[in-house]
């Protein structure tokens, strides 16, 4: 039963956070995060470096799906831009890592809005397949240019701040946690501005937000910006954290997959970028510890792990779509709901 | 400048142009229906290499028999898609309905994988292998029998759209959906048939393009290229899979001849974005841009 | 969806979740006695033809050794993860792997997994690794200290292949067909320089892009360019075949010739009739080869009675080597750590792997650099020797 939410003041009401537990639950998740690294084994560690990484891009798709309704299948491109970008400037270079994971964020940020522009002339599917399209020519530029190490790609040295060279995962989580929740937390700010409102009024009629004074190709493009920004953000900090960088590590699947990581975890929604990025990158290790249960009653289990880890992950965009079109976001709203209403309805 | 091989190339890119239009037109035809974009086409093409595969194969069918079960497959899981996931979605958004194929097309790349395995396979050779060569121009004589099947096929579906009942239904169902419902027209059996129709089209289509460049769980990625077709065409238009898709064909073969093997797939969609740019309805098709 | 959530069912799920946790971040395994080799297997997606026989390779050498009371009395123990063959997972198997064992070998399955874990690996120091890549790249003792392969690299291959064709015919044309992928283009720069150097004649470079089917258009280049030697490269199977029927239907007199991973006897069966004379560099004796005295083979032919892909021998091979290296590492009196193993590795000369290479073989790097070129008879539906074994540089 949640009581006690009694606000004095506008700034009260508009607060991010606006009750003592919710401000608790924060608190404790801000103390979990920074003791996992104390407790959890390198692989652990690993996975949440990962989940980080991808709850970022995640994030970022969501600004432009998600509150923009603008889709795009070319989020692991744009990651890609980021991390090409912060490999040569650590290699090339050797400046900062978060000077480079700036640059990377920019330098993205400006292919998005390139890669935007025909969102004013088309929309919806197109607009997706003109991404996919960006996608290929992104390849294709990356895999043939000298800069970018061609097929081979580029391996680059390890991030070093104040003369800790950061090439663990114990270290890595360091930089990738804090940039996340930073992301994550802008991201959240956004959408109580005036820019991120403009947003949400282009998703849900465009023609009546440019009734309202909002110039479309604009906020388009800067939703654009934004997301992109956030994949080349993204992007770097996987860059850092595989120190290779090839043509193949962002094929188009994994665009797919942070789409449906945002429509699993809830469209539109800060904590649904974030649940769906977790869930999505946990499906796949929660899978394996399962075949390794099954197999010794059935040997071939292992075998049949990738077809079935597509399978799932098929199933899953199927599955929520249909049944669960709001995501986990509205699961946990559910749960939230339950127990704020708990002694009075059972 | 050699004429010859300017011919032979032509000549290739149109028997691979046929196999896109085919496909093309399975895509255009659930668009037109039902107003979905099917993404997972390609693995509907996939699905149907790897039926005739297992038919001819494993059960040891002749290409006769195993070419029908593989065409029926195609409309079976058309049909039960259609009533199973996309039946459901009606009235969701379009990019709901549309990430709904891509879950589809993951699903059915999963399933192939768990019954045939990971491995690339080709097809029991089913057609003649007797060189093919037009005047002095030679044609691989599996490509040139995907063409004539293709162009076969599409001419037939053409002549079936316009003459027969059902497809006149498909026509006023395209046209508007409330209209033809109030003269009597079945139309969510109009939404069935078209995905069957369609998936069995592409089943075959499947089967055609195995045959020439063998089966994989990857084939799926032949879903792009129609894509790019489609786009290029009309999503809505007959006659724009068929132009579009001899056209991609033409494009991909003069780009891979002259620029090299990795510049086909930046050529074709470097045509598609300049397509998107001036002409986002494609070729061919109707003067409206969905909102989606 | 109907159903109501309650409280015992919330209470539940944290529990689970709970011990869920505790099971992962529980400590690490005590360290055993047993050497470990650790493995980033593909056994599914698009290398699993190859991750399983590698997989059932390993563990079978590994059975031989610890049926024989393992190496210096101590048993190497194999564990492995599956990893579709993608490299963010091979590197979370190797996270995993390496957090819960004291690995001392390594098993990667990629040319991107070999680089990624690179600077780990030499950070680590401990651990000598192997895998499923001959890329050129990774055979360079100075960049990549503590890997190797167990045969030669790609341009190796290559180098093999156009020694033989510069044997049989001088000033011989050639066409290297490949695809656009890391692993097609790996040979391709240095492979050009030597058959210069060879008085071979490269009238055509012919790139697909990955995953294409229909290859018509590349044949008709093919045609024009009429070269006498055809070398595929970056292909397991498609579209291989599709090549060399078109080929031949157009008259092409063309032989056609691919590197190891398409070289296997089952993966050349499968091309059909157009098989016949496909030739395939291989450094090992194929499973059924009864021609040498080959010890090692008959063991294998023991154990599995049908016939076992060169990927098997692959990883086989690549455990016998570790052995043997771990074992000169113990027999000098010092400790395994990856530079010791590698120095040990790098002392086998003149050695005898049992018959699965046809010659006596050393290590002075990185690769094995010895071959030999089979070819394919469709009567016996076998890979048959078509040359001695050629052994590079030395």
């Amino acid at each position: 039963m949640r009581i006690g939410t009694l606000k004095t003041d506008y700034a009260a009401d508009e607060a991010l956070f606006d009750t003592g537990l919710q401000k608790c639950l924060l608190a404790l998740a801000l103390a979990g995060a920074v003791l996992l690294p104390f407790l959890a084994s390198p692989y652990w560690l690993f996975l949440a470096c990962l989940c980080a990484i991808n709850v970022a891009s995640a994030t970022g798709l969501n600004i432009l799906t998600g509150y923009t309704g603008l889709v795009s299948l070319g989020q692991a491109a744009f990651m890609s831009v980021g991390a090409y970008t912060v490999a040569v400037l650590e290699i090339h270079l050797g400046t900062p890592f978060l000077l480079n994971l700036l640059a990377g964020g920019l330098t993205t940020a400006l292919v998005g809005i390139a890669v935007g522009i025909p969102s004013l002339r088309v929309k919806g599917l197109y607009l997706a397949i003109a991404t996919i399209a960006a996608s290929v020519v992104l390849h294709f530029i990356f895999s043939h240019w000298a800069l970018t190490g061609g097929v081979q790609g580029l391996s680059m040295p390890p991030a070093r701040f104040f003369g800790v060279t950061m090439d663990q995962p114990f270290q890595l989580y360091w930089m990738i946690m804090p940039v996340t929740m930073l992301m994550v937390l802008g991201a959240a700010n956004l959408f109580r501005t005036r820019v991120g409102r403009a947003f949400i009024a282009i998703r849900d009629r465009d023609i009546s937000a440019e009734v309202l004074g909002i110039p479309l190709l604009r906020y388009k493009l800067m939703s654009f910006a934004v997301s992109s920004c956030y994949a080349g953000l993204a992007g770097g900090l996987w860059a850092y954290f595989f120190r290779v960088v090839t043509p193949e590590s962002f094929p188009l699947v994994n665009s797919i997959f942070y789409l449906a990581a945002i429509i699993v975890g809830g469209m539109g929604t800060i904590l649904g970028g974030i649940l769906g990025a977790i869930f999505m990158t946990m499906v796949p290790e929660v899978l394996k510890f399962g075949a390794g249960l099954v197999t010794p009653f059935y040997p071939d289990a292992l075998a049949l792990l990738a077809p079935v880890r597509t399978i799932v992950f098929g199933a899953l965009i199927v599955g929520f779509l249909i049944f669960e079109p709001q995501g986990l976001a509205e699961i946990w709203r559910r749960i939230r709901r339950f127990f704020h209403l708990w002694p009075f309805k059972t | 400048m050699d004429w010859l091989f300017l011919a032979e190339v032509l000549l290739a890119g149109l028997g691979a142009g046929s196999l896109y239009a085919l496909a093309g037109v399975a895509f255009v035809l659930i668009y037109k229906a039902t107003r979905v974009i099917n993404l997972a086409i390609g693995e509907i093409l996939m699905l149907g290499g790897y039926v005739f595969f297992g038919a001819a194969a494993a059960w040891h069918l002749p290409a006769w028999i195993a070419l029908p079960v593989a065409i029926v497959a195609g409309a079976l899981v058309g049909a039960v898609v259609e009533r199973l996931l996309i039946r459901p979605m009606l009235g969701e958004s379009p990019i709901s309905v549309f990430m709904v194929t891509i879950g589809l097309g993951s699903i059915l790349a999963g399933a192939v994988q768990v019954i045939w395995g990971a491995d690339p396979l080709r097809l029991p050779e089913f057609m003649p292998n007797t060189p093919i060569f037009i005047g002095d121009a030679y044609l691989a004589p599996k490509v040139a029998y995907g063409f004539v099947a293709a162009m076969l096929i599409i001419v037939a579906f053409a002549l079936a759209l316009r003459f027969t009942r059902s497809g006149v239904a498909l026509q006023a169902t395209a046209a508007d959906q409330g209209a033809a419902y109030s003269v009597g027209i079945n139309v969510s059996r109009v939404f069935s048939l078209s995905w069957i129709v369609a998936c069995a089209i592409a089943a075959g289509a499947g089967v055609l393009v195995g045959a020439i460049g063998g089966i994989s769980p990857t084939m799926g990625i032949f879903g792009l290229s129609v894509l790019v077709v489609v786009i290029v065409g009309g999503l809505d238009s007959m006659l724009g899979a068929l132009v579009g898709g001899l056209l991609i064909g033409i494009v991909e073969a003069f780009s891979g001849t002259f620029l090299g093997g990795e510049y086909k797939f930046l050529i074709t969609f470097s045509v598609l974005i300049v397509v998107l740019m001036l002409r986002p309805y494609g070729l061919f098709g109707r003067h409206e841009i969905e909102r989606l | 969806m109907t159903r109501k959530l309650t409280r015992r069912d919330v209470l539940a799920a944290g529990a689970a979740m709970g011990s869920g946790l505790a099971i992962g971040i529980r400590p690490l395994a005590a360290q055993g006695a047993d050497i470990v080799l650790g493995g980033s297997i593909p056994l599914t997606g698009v290398f699993a033809f190859a991750g399983v026989g590698i997989h059932n390779g390993i563990q079978d050498y590994l059975k031989i050794v610890n049926d024989a009371g393992g190496v210096g009395g101590r048993k190497i123990k194999y564990v492995a993860e599956d990893t579709g063959y993608k490299v963010d997972a091979s590197v979370a198997a190797f996270n995993k792997i390496t957090g819960q064992e004291k690995v001392s070998l390594y098993y990667g399955d990629s040319t991107g997994f070999s680089k990624t874990i690179n600077p780990e690996l030499e950070r680590r120091g401990t651990i000598l690794m192997a895998g499923a890549s001959f890329a050129t790249e990774l055979n360079d003792p100075k960049k990549y200290p503590l890997q190797f392969m167990a045969g030669p690299d790609y341009s190796e291959m290559f180098g093999i292949l156009l020694r033989y064709c510069a044997r049989e015919q001088s000033g011989a044309k050639l066409d290297f067909v490949y695809s656009d992928t890391e692993f097609g283009r790996d040979p391709i720069a240095p492979s050009e320089a030597l058959a210069k150097t060879l008085g071979l004649n490269i009238v055509e470079k012919i790139v697909t892009p990955p995953g294409s089917v229909d290859v018509s258009t590349e044949v008709l280049k093919l045609r024009r360019a009429n070269p006498d030697y055809t070398i595929f490269h970056g292909y397991v199977l498609a579209p291989i075949p599709e090549f060399m029927t078109q080929a031949k239907q157009m008259g092409l007199r063309s032989k056609f010739m691919g590197t190891f991973w398409s070289s296997d006897n089952s993966t050349v069966q499968r091309m059909g009739d157009v098989a016949e004379g496909y030739m395939g560099v291989m450094p090992y004796r194929y499973y059924y080869d009864a021609d040498g005295n080959s010890p090692m083979l008959e063991k294998i032919r023991q154990m599995r009675p049908e016939y076992q892909s060169t990927a098997y021998l692959q990883g086989f091979t690549t455990a016998l080597l570790m052995c043997e290296a771990v074992k000169r590492t113990l027999a000098a009196g010092k400790e395994l750590t990856g530079v010791n193993m590698k120095a040990g590795l790098n002392s086998i000369k003149d050695f005898d792997t049992g018959g699965i290479f046809g010659v006596p073989i050393s290590i002075p790097g990185n690769s094995v650099s010895v071959g030999r070129i089979y070819a394919f008879d469709s009567k016996s539906k076998q890979m048959r020797p078509a040359s001695d074994w050629i052994r590079l540089g030395s």
